[in-house]
C-alpha cells in the first residue's frame, strides 16, 4: 500500500489584491506521478510554492510527510528535492563546488559523481556555471533536486527550454526515479510529458482547481464539458486540454506583415 | 556544523573571485599606504609628537577596510543574492538562506581581519610602525567598528528594492565617509565646515577609535566612540532585520 506523502486541502494563497490560489484540494502518493497543469498565471507555481515551503498559505492546509512544510522546513527538506522554475547560483562558482555545497546539506546525500556522468555533465565539472547552456542549467537543477535522495520531487517547469533529445532523456530519467518509489509532483506545458508520466492530473485556471485525477477521468470530464465534440478513447491530453483551456486571442500577423 | 564549514569555504573561494571585493580589501589599502608613506613617511605628525604619519594612517586604513567589506562587498553580495533568486533555492534545500547570510558576514569579517592583518605586516616591514595599543582593545575597538559597518551595510541591503538601489545607497555613503571620516586622509587637514560634516559620519568615531587604541590609549578613553558606534549597531540591525523580514523573499 503506497504511503500519502502530501496532503493540500481548501489550499487558498494572496497576494496583496490577487487572490492566486483558490479552494485547490489534492494529494500524492509514493510512486505517484501528478502533472500540474493549466495556462500562465492559472496558480501553478503558487501551489507548488505552498508545498515547498516557499509560501505561507493564506488559508487551508498543506501537509508533507506529515509536516507543514513552512514552519518544519528543514526537516521536510530532507526528503524533498526541489527543482524551481528560475533557480540562479552564485555567479563565480564552479559545477563541483555547487554540487559539493548541496551534498554538505544532507546526512546521506547522493553520489554526485555519478550522477553528473548520468546527466552528461562530466566533462563540464570544472565550468563556472553561469557558462553552463540552459539545458546543462536544468540537468544540474535536477541533480540538486536528488542531491538528498528525496522520496518527493517537486519540478516546475524543468523541462522547458530543452532540446527534444534531452528532454526525452530526462523523461527516462523521470519514470525510473518514480519506478524506484519516489513521488513527484510536475509542473509542466508540455502535456505530452504529463501524458507519459503523470498518473494524475490537478488543472488549474485563474486560481481554481478545475480537476483533479486520472488520465481516463480526465477524458470524461473534459467529454462532460464539451459534449458536441467528438473524442476518441485515446485523444491525445493536449487535444483535450485545448478543448477546454480557455481561449486567447489568436495571434494572425493580419495587418502586420 | 559541518554544513556551515562548506557553506563557508564555498563563499570564501567565491570572494577571492570577485576583483573587486578581494582588490580593496587586500590590496588597494596596501598601495594607499606604500602611496603616502613614499610622500610622507612616517615622521611626526607634529613637531615633538610621538606618534608618525603612518603610524596613525594604519589604523585609519583598517577601517576604510571595514568600509569595503561592510558597505560595499557584504550589502552588494546579499543584495544580488536576493535579486538572482539564489536565495530562494537555499532556502529550497535544508541550508536555508539564513545559513548563507551568516556565511557571508563570517566571511567578510575573516576577509576583514586578513586585510588589516596584511596592512600591519606591510606597515611594520616597510615603515616600522608603532602599536602601543593590547590585542584585547585592538580586537574590541576591530568589532566595534566592524559591527557598525557591517550593520550598515546590512541595512542598505534592507531598504534597497534591488541590487541598482542597493549600489545607490552604498556607493556615496561609503566614498563620502572613505574621504570625509579620517579614513584615508588625516582629519587634522580638513577646514571646519568639512570637519562638522565629518562629526556625522559613523565611520569618522571608527577611524578615532582605532586610531586612539592603536596609539595605546585604553577603552575608557573612547567610551564615546565606543557607545555612539554600539548603539548605531544595534539600531542599523533591528531595522535592518524588521525590513528584511517584510521582504517578499519568492
Amino acid at each position: 500500500m503506497s504511503q500519502e506523502i502530501v496532503q493540500v486541502k481548501n489550499l487558498d494563497l494572496t497576494y496583496k489584491s490577487l487572490h492566486a490560489v483558490r479552494n485547490v484540494s489534492f494529494s500524492v502518493r509514493s510512486g505517484e506521478v501528478v502533472a500540474v497543469i493549466g495556462q500562465n498565471g492559472s496558480g501553478k507555481t503558487s501551489s507548488v510554492e505552498c508545498i515547498e515551503g516557499l509560501r505561507k498559505p493564506s488559508g487551508g492546509s498543506v501537509s508533507v510527510f506529515g509536516k507543514d512544510p513552512w514552519t518544519c522546513r528543514s526537516e521536510v527538506y530532507k526528503e524533498m528535492g526541489v527543482g524551481l522554475q528560475e533557480a540562479e547560483y552564485p555567479s563565480k562558482i564552479r559545477v563541483e563546488e555547487l554540487c559539493r555545497l548541496f551534498a554538505s546539506f544532507y546526512e546521506r546525500p547522493a553520489d554526485w559523481n555519478l550522477l553528473l556522468t548520468q546527466m552528461d555533465l562530466d566533462e563540464k565539472r570544472k565550468r563556472p556555471v553561469e557558462k553552463l547552456s540552459g539545458g546543462e542549467k536544468q540537468r544540474l537543477s535536477i541533480i540538486l533536486a536528488l542531491m538528498g535522495r528525496p522520496r518527493l520531487l517537486v519540478l516546475d517547469e524543468l523541462t522547458t527550454g530543452l532540446d527534444p533529445e534531452v528532454r526525452q532523456n530526462m523523461l527516462t530519467g523521470l519514470q525510473n526515479i518514480r519506478n524506484s518509489g519516489v513521488a513527484i509532483i510536475m509542473v509542466s506545458h508540455y502535456l505530452d510529458e504529463a501524458e507519459a508520466l503523470a498518473d494524475k492530473i490537478l488543472y488549474l485556471e485563474k486560481g481554481e482547481q478545475l480537476f483533479f485525477g486520472t488520465q481516463n477521468e480526465f477524458r470524461k470530464f473534459v467529454k462532460d464539458r464539451v459534449p458536441q465534440e467528438d473524442l476518441s478513447e485515446n485523444a491525445p491530453l493536449e487535444k483535450l486540454y485545448l478543448m477546454i483551456a480557455p481561449k486567447t486571442n489568436g495571434l494572425t500577423m493580419e495587418g502586420i506583415l | 556544523m559541518k554544513r556551515f564549514a562548506v557553506i563557508l569555504k564555498t563563499e570564501m573561494l567565491l570572494f577571492s573571485r570577485d576583483f573587486f571585493g578581494f582588490f580593496f580589501t587586500l590590496v588597494f589599502p596596501v598601495m594607499m599606504l606604500l602611496l603616502f608613506g613614499g610622500i610622507y613617511g612616517n615622521e611626526p605628525v607634529y613637531d615633538g609628537a610621538d606618534m608618525g604619519m603612518m603610524d596613525i594612517s594604519v589604523p585609519a586604513y583598517s577601517v576604510m577596510i571595514m568600509g569595503v567589506t561592510g558597505l560595499m562587498a557584504l550589502p552588494l553580495t546579499l543584495s544580488g543574492y536576493k535579486e538572482k533568486n539564489i536565495y530562494k533555492r537555499f532556502d529550497a534545500a535544508p541550508a536555508g538562506k539564513k545559513s548563507i547570510i551568516a556565511a557571508q558576514v563570517l566571511v567578510n569579517l575573516i576577509m576583514t581581519l586578513i586585510g588589516i592583518l596584511v596592512l600591519l605586516i606591510v606597515g611594520k616591514l616597510v615603515y616600522n610602525i608603532q602599536i602601543k595599543g593590547d590585542i584585547f582593545g585592538i580586537f574590541t575597538g576591530i568589532l566595534f567598528s566592524a559591527a557598525a559597518m557591517f550593520s550598515m551595510g546590512f541595512l542598505f541591503t534592507a531598504v534597497g528594492r534591488d541590487l541598482k538601489s542597493t549600489s545607490v545607497l552604498c556607493y556615496p555613503f561609503y566614498f563620502v565617509m572613505m574621504f570625509l571620516s579620517g579614513a584615508t586622509m588625516p582629519d587634522m587637514l580638513f577646514p571646519d565646515t568639512i570637519k562638522k560634516i565629518s562629526g556625522l559620519l559613523p565611520m569618522t568615531y571608527a577611524v578615532d577609535l582605532m586610531q586612539g587604541i592603536f596609539s595605546g590609549d585604553g577603552l575608557s578613553l573612547h567610551g564615546k566612540e565606543l557607545i555612539i558606534l554600539g548603539s548605531l549597531t544595534v539600531a542599523f540591525t533591528v531595522i535592518g532585520a524588521f525590513l528584511y523580514k517584510r521582504k517578499d523573499w519568492t
